[in-house]
């Protein structure tokens, strides 16, 4: 069999699968070895089909940083148990002079063939700093003061203050300080979100866009294996239905997100496994709090009031999650704060009490921004249904695409919106970045002074359970105020065909990090 | 034998067609759900004496949308296909009456956007007037214009030279007297067949464009968007996609039955030239 | 008409209809720079996405450069794709894949249509002739999109036979693009089908009543003969005009259907490129429909003159 045809791809495996069950097709030889070529992995990323870019610098989406998982690794990673465990780093250690000090793995190759360096980190790291990078992931480094390369296997990072998310934003999860080679980078600065090189277990051999990515294994990867799988197919399925239609028709084997309703119907189905767990996000409803009607408090607390999260976990996400009383997700357990909390619960009668101390009344309209076509769009349409039955306001639902609410949410052209970002991993991204007067996604213009001291005292505070006190004790400061309407936390979810094995589920919805450990059996 | 098949033809067809259009007029007196109004309570419940049609993922009452859905589309192809026909009729008569460059220019400019399959020009024209109901109407009236600019010309070029129209400017009639009064009652039973015809595929594109999420918005229901909304809960209510589909293809088997009697009263030779 | 004056007007259309696409698509509302870059974009930012763009140049000239560079297969690069792919790339990596679905599909139509139209042609007035010609309408009237749905569901699950999400290019493995691309070429093919088989049931109808095709039997010519040699081949000249005139339909149905079944052709890359209002996309995937549909009535009309006896003797 010829390296074409080996390589032929996601549908040719499909349509081999599909010729097996009847028996006759799979030995015609048109088809050559049948289901035993254990050759490509056919892993979809669902619900979306946009991929801009494999720099991690400027990766923004989460199907971005899918991909970007297998091709990086960071300084750290997570565990199977989220424990922070070393990656490209040997080891890490706070130095007496209290900077974060970082031996380097030796002998850990890039893709290009060359040596990662510490130098290699330290250019990651500024190039991420550097305001002209424009990173939407500058955030996760900007508490940097110095970096240093003693030896060409030493880095140590310094911060002017003492900065407690440093080293969950090294990891290689959705933060963008993956490391990559200076030298691939300068030579093509430009181009290089379409040739990334990285130390990962697979590295890009072709990108179709909006269609497919396909990777193949780097026999250097430094942590040794031994039958990996050769080949990644990487389809990129718009509709996560679509993604069900393929896995279930043998098309895929390992899908990226699966929707809410099918699951209990795919749970019991033999030929496909479905992973799923308390996922790392809270969604919520964004709020612009600089126009009406939501300049209004009384008005924002009377739409949260009015808003039954167990309906909006039972209708929208079909049961696959749970409601929450604030923002800092339930996964976060030393940060999370279960305490009900009157305004985030539902309750007919005091929503309209509130509705009645505000300036807004019945008949109030306002557009709620969503998008596509599955449970997002679902997620507006029911709130609205749900707040004009309490109130008796008009809120309509805006359908358009992700990337335009985004822009739109940014720029302050919306009144409010359907969001929540999926695989962040520490609490000072679920309220320094939404509430703190200068956080970078606080777009719903709240300032409180009360609130961004103690939000900077808990990044300053290393011991985790006072740092996680810190955090509960903030989600009370600002609930009066309502800047957003906390609603639930869903479940992530990953479907496998029962032949696939060695994939570790990880709340933040990883992916492409764990091709590296899986089989096809 | 062929009169009597003909004659089934339009009763069947008259009978679906009316049956559609009593159920999607008098549809919220029939059925006492509302097509807007979520029930938590009854999320995607199967057929049965209550739902007919089953509930859908909001536990809305499929039947009652799919009626006031229907409503939608229609309102959508009847508004889009009346205005390209009233523009594309207007614009064909003048060519074939004043002939000359004019007549050359707008026949060339129909030609070209008859050039563009109808539904490419509908998801273009959605980019560049953005999504939503009226611009779905202008997408329909723009596939449609062309078709009834040309049948219109050729029509009103094929009666000009008639005694009758001659007898009208002889004795002096105006251009748009003799083309309102003489011709277009002339071309009018034609024109009704390819606009029977039309709003057939007028409902198939807004479904279409609707169904890939870039026309009618909720919470209005429209049959694209109930379509749309049945395909994202297949696995689970299976009933919605495949009903709403079954009705839509009833009602649109009524029109073109009706358009196919229609043409074979009024004029055989014009069997080939009204596709969709 | 003379060849050149045809390649003349064909040319003079493809130019204008270049024309209608380029300029609605700058009267559409809205820039392309802050909605590829987000409304606050910095403005130096802003100035250099508009020079990759050319959009910083007069419009005229914005179009002369489109419009030469189309010309050579060059349509500018995506807003929205893969961090500004060649538009051009692009379209030559779905064309063929679109070609092969709209052929598919159009042989498919073709075969099942000759069949419907002569055997209800053939039997003509009994029962056997009303079932297929209902079959007919009733294929006219299934939006193609839900048939396709229902096809995967009930057909692709059940049956194993048939990928139920994805294709094959062709130029992987023909059988397995033959097999892949079955349900949604049929879908596509089947109100095509109901609408050639009607045509075709009619002409056959019109010419066997024909005077010279009477005479023909009077002089004792065998009847399978006379169908063959007189009836089917002049029956075919409007067959094969209405599937020209059909194509532009087909293509509006290879649209919906390529982003149903998740084919990587023209017609799902131009949805994708209208939600992402991605302009170069869809300007180029549109004048792409539009040579297409030109090429194909060129075809047609071509093959029309061959098959009529009387247009091959002028």
């Amino acid at each position: 069999m010829t390296e074409a045809s080996h390589v032929a791809g996601i549908s040719r495996r499909g349509v081999l699968g599909a010729g097996a069950g009847l028996g006759v097709l799979a030995g015609s030889g048109w088809s050559g070895p049948a289901l035993a070529a254990p050759g490509v992995l056919r892993a979809a990323i669902t619900g979306y089909n946009v991929v801009n870019t494999l720099d991690p610098a400027a990766a923004a989406l989460i199907p971005e940083f899918y991909v970007i998982w297998g091709l990086y690794n960071g300084l750290l990673k997570f565990d199977s148990q989220m424990q922070l465990v070393p990656e490209l780093a040997e080891s890490y250690r706070v130095t007496d002079d209290g900077a974060l000090e970082f031996k380097l793995r030796s002998g850990v190759k890039f893709h290009d063939g060359s040596v990662l360096t510490a130098d290699d980190v330290k250019f990651t790291l500024e190039r991420l700093m550097d305001e002209a990078t424009r990173s939407p992931n500058r955030s996760k480094v900007s508490a940097l003061s110095a970096i240093e390369v003693p030896d060409p296997l030493t880095v140590r990072l310094r911060t002017a203050e003492p900065f407690a998310p440093l080293l969950t934003f090294l990891t290689n999860a959705r933060t963008g300080t993956q490391i990559l080679s200076r030298k691939a980078v300068q030579a093509d600065p430009a181009g290089y979100g379409r040739k990334p090189i990285g130390t990962g277990a697979y590295r890009l051999r072709a990108w179709e866009p909006g269609q497919a990515l396909k990777l193949s294994l780097f026999e250097d990867y430094f942590i040794p294996g031994r039958n990996r799988i050769p080949e990644i197919e990487i389809p990129l399925i718009a509709e996560e239905s679509s993604g069900v239609t393929a896995l279930m028709g043998k098309q895929i084997d390992l899908t990226s997100t699966a929707p809410f309703a099918d699951i209990p119907t795919l749970e019991r189905r033999p030929d496909i496994k479905v992973l799923k767990q308390p996922g790392l996000n809270t969604r919520f409803l964004q709020l612009n709090t600089r126009k009406p009607p939501f300049d209004d408090v009384h008005f924002r607390r009377a739409v949260s009031l009015a808003i039954n999260r167990d309906v909006l976990v039972r209708i929208v996400l079909f049961g696959e999650g749970v409601a929450t009383p604030a923002l800092i997700p339930p996964s976060l357990t030393a940060s999370y704060d279960a305490t009900p909390k009157p305004l985030t619960t539902f309750n007919a009668e005091r929503a309209r009490a509130e509705l009645a101390k505000s300036k807004y009344g019945a008949g109030t309209t306002g557009a709620i921004l969503t998008w596509g076509s599955g449970w997002w769009k679902r997620f507006g349409e029911v709130v609205a249904a749900q707040v004009n039955q309490v109130l008796g306001t008009n809120l309509t639902v805006e359908v358009t695409e992700a990337n335009t609410v985004f822009s739109r949410i940014r720029a302050g052209d919306y009144q409010a919106g359907t969001w929540g970002w999926l695989g962040m991993i520490d609490p000072d991204e679920y309220s320094y970045d939404l509430l703190h007067s200068s956080g970078w996604r606080n777009f719903a213009g709240y300032a409180n002074p009360a609130l961004d001291t103690l939000l900077i005292q808990a990044r300053r505070e290393l011991d985790p359970a006072r740092r996680g006190a810190l955090y509960k004790q903030s989600e009370h400061l600002w609930i009066e105020d309502m800047p957003v309407i906390p609603l639930f936390c869903s479940n992530v979810h990953n479907l496998l065909a029962s032949n696939v094995t060695g994939f570790t589920q990880l709340p933040y919805s990883n992916f492409g990090d764990q091709f590296a450990t899986m089989a096809i059996g | 034998m062929r009169r009597a098949l003909r004659s089934r033809t339009l009763v069947v067809g008259l009978g679906l067609t009316l049956l559609t259009l009593f159920g999607v007029i008098a549809g919220p007196w029939i059925t006492p759900f509302s097509p807007t109004e979520m029930d938590f309570i009854a999320v995607l419940t199967p057929p049965d004496m209550t739902h007919w049609l089953g509930t859908d993922s909001f536990g809305r009452d499929v039947l009652s949308r799919v009626l006031s859905g229907g409503r939608v589309s229609l309102f959508i192809s009847l508004c889009g296909v009346g205005i390209g026909a009233v523009l594309g009729v207007a614009a064909g008569m003048t060519a074939a009456w004043r002939g000359g460059m004019f007549e050359v220019a707008l026949m060339a400019a129909c030609d070209l956007l008859f050039a563009f399959p109808s539904f490419v020009l509908a998801l273009f024209m959605m980019v560049v007037l953005g999504f939503g109901l009226h611009n779905i109407i202008i997408a329909v009236a723009l596939a449609y214009l062309p078709i009834f600019a040309r049948l219109a010309r050729n029509l009103t070029r094929t009666l000009m030279h008639e005694p009758f129209v001659q007898a009208a400017r002889l004795m002096g009639q105006g251009g748009g007297r003799i083309l309102l009064r003489e011709i277009l009652p002339n071309i009018f039973p034609t024109l009704l067949v390819q606009a029977s015809v039309g709003l057939a595929f007028g409902i198939v594109m807004e479904a279409g464009l609707s169904f890939l999420g870039l026309g009618v918005q909720p919470p209005m229901p429209s049959l694209g968007v109930i379509l749309a909304d049945g395909r994202e809960y297949f696995t689970r209510g299976p009933w919605v996609l495949t009903m709403t589909g079954l009705v839509v293809s009833v009602a649109l088997l009524g029109l073109n039955l009706l358009g196919d009697a229609l043409r074979d009263l009024t004029d055989p030779r014009l069997r080939q030239a009204a596709g969709p | 008409m003379a060849a050149s004056r045809r390649a003349a007007v064909l040319l003079l259309t493809v130019l204008a209809g270049a024309m209608v696409v380029f300029f609605a698509m700058k009267a559409a509302p809205g820039d392309p720079a802050l909605s590829a870059l987000g409304e606050n974009a910095r403005p130096e930012l802003v100035a250099a996405f508009r020079r990759l763009h050319n959009l910083d140049l007069p419009v005229g000239e914005q179009f002369a450069t489109w419009i030469s560079g189309a010309l050579r297969g060059d349509f500018g690069r995506s807003l929205t794709l893969a961090g500004g792919v060649p538009v051009g790339q692009l379209i030559a990596g779905r064309l063929p894949v679109t070609a092969f679905i709209g052929l598919y599909a159009l042989i498919l139509a073709g075969v099942i249509s000759m069949i419907v139209g002569t055997v209800a042609a053939l039997s003509r007035g009994t029962a056997l002739d009303t079932l297929m010609t209902s079959f007919a309408v009733l294929g006219v009237s299934m939006p193609d999109f839900w048939l396709g749905y229902v096809l995967v569901f009930f057909l692709a699950l059940n049956l194993p036979i048939f990928p139920s999400y994805g294709f094959v290019s062709p130029s992987d493995s023909l059988p397995g693009a033959l097999l892949s691309g079955f349900l949604p070429a049929l879908a596509i093919a089947a109100p095509m089908a109901a609408v050639f088989s009607r045509v075709l049931r009619a002409a056959l109808l019109e010419v066997m009543h024909r005077p010279y095709v009477q005479v023909q039997r009077s002089l004792g010519l065998s009847s399978s003969f006379v169908f063959l040699h007189t009836i089917f081949r002049n029956a075919l000249i409007p067959y094969v005009t209405i599937i020209g005139l059909q194509v532009r339909y087909l293509l509006g149905g290879v649209v919906v259907i390529e982003r149903v079944f998740g084919i990587p052709g023209i017609g799902s890359l131009m949805v994708d490129g209208a939600f992402g209002r991605d302009y170069p996309v869809i300007q180029a995937c549109a004048l792409t429909f539009l040579v297409i549909v030109l090429g194909t009535n060129l075809l047609v009309d071509l093959l029309c003159a061959r098959l009529d006896p009387k247009a091959r003797g002028r």
